[in-house]
């Protein structure tokens, strides 16, 4: 079938739509198919379409968000799921620090009844660890995104902010309840237990081959 | 499977095929009921590409644009088959069912 006629301008302005659409999927996606979708959206394009339809957009930018929950190319499963599970421990750090913020008016109000000397060293650990908060969903993003682009060091990095999580985790424990709500302790354990997994994960042999590629084997 | 990569490969059942003709042969097929959008084909082509159940057979260059003639594998060919096989069962045993309900409520 051949492609409608139009003239250069609609074709064009069409086609930067549709351009500023593929920009949204992944880049190895993009090298390997954006040339011959675009032939494919031109080829349906309606005689005199300036724009892409609304609905063409929508699928567009539904593959788009497809494409990048999907292994990229070459990417073992491991890897794969070694990152999302560190995307899930930032959202349960997001939900840990709105929890926290949400109950700590009643936290402290418990606190000054029971043990007035330690109010004011318990709100400055709230506050350290709600300032902490976007910055440990900070480091989880990244490390996502390291350890799926193949950064080698990032692997250390995971290890050692695994250690860093285990102590606060540990220090939680330590500080106990009234400051540390129970849904704030669950939450943090499961962020420990999902960094844990994440960990393994980036050290199986599936990964170790993902990391370094033919290694020369030690003599 | 789903149904849109049911028939993908179904379209590609009858031979080498590009993406645009991927879509008016699925039209054809549906009956004009399933209208593939690029966004939606080119998902499923990856997957079933990384999948091994269609290659790449041949790329040209029309009018100055690629264009990619896919075929399906042994593979797919076979889970095709096993995918038709479901669902002609399927649809073979509620018809069986139907039928005499049908017949019954005539008489």
């Amino acid at each position: 079938m051949s492609e409608p006629m139009m003239n250069a301008n609609e074709s064009s302005g069409l086609e930067r739509g549709y351009r500023r659409l593929l920009a949204w999927y992944p880049r190895s996606f993009r090298r390997e198919n954006e040339e011959e979708i675009l032939a494919v959206l031109m080829a349906c394009a309606q005689d005199g379409q300036t724009r892409p339809s609304l609905e063409a957009a929508l699928d567009l930018l539904k593959g788009a968000v497809r494409m990048r929950l999907r292994p990229r190319p070459g990417q073992p499963r491991t890897v794969f799921a070694a990152a999302r599970l560190m995307c899930l421990a930032a959202l349960v750090e997001l939900a840990a620090v709105l929890t926290m913020a949400a109950t700590a008016g009643t936290v402290m109000a418990a606190l000054a009844r029971s043990d007035p000397a330690a109010v004011s060293a318990s709100h400055a650990r709230m506050i350290a660890n709600e300032v902490a908060a976007p910055l440990v969903i900070a480091v989880w993003l990244y490390l996502a995104w390291a350890v799926s682009r193949r950064r080698d060091p990032a692997r250390i990095a995971v290890a050692a902010f695994f250690g860093l999580i285990t102590m606060s985790l540990l220090a939680a424990l330590s500080a106990g309840a009234p400051l540390y709500t129970p849904a704030v302790f669950g939450l943090g354990a499961a962020q420990w237990f999902v960094a844990l997994v994440s960990l393994v994960l980036v050290f199986t042999p599936a990964s170790n081959r993902f990391f370094r590629p033919a290694e020369p084997v030690p003599a | 499977m789903q149904e849109a990569t049911f028939l993908i490969l179904t379209a590609l059942a009858a031979g080498t095929q590009h993406g645009y003709g991927i879509i008016s042969d699925v039209a054809d097929i549906s009956g004009g009921r399933v209208k593939l959008l690029p966004g939606t084909l080119y998902t499923a082509l990856d997957r079933l590409r990384a999948d091994g159940l269609i290659t790449v057979d041949r790329e040209e260059v029309v009018d100055n644009r690629l264009r990619r003639y896919y075929r399906l594998t042994e593979e797919g060919a076979k889970r095709l088959a096993a995918e038709a096989d479901r669902l002609h069962a399927h649809a073979t045993a509620a018809l069986r069912r139907l039928r005499p309900n049908l017949a019954g409520g005539m008489a």
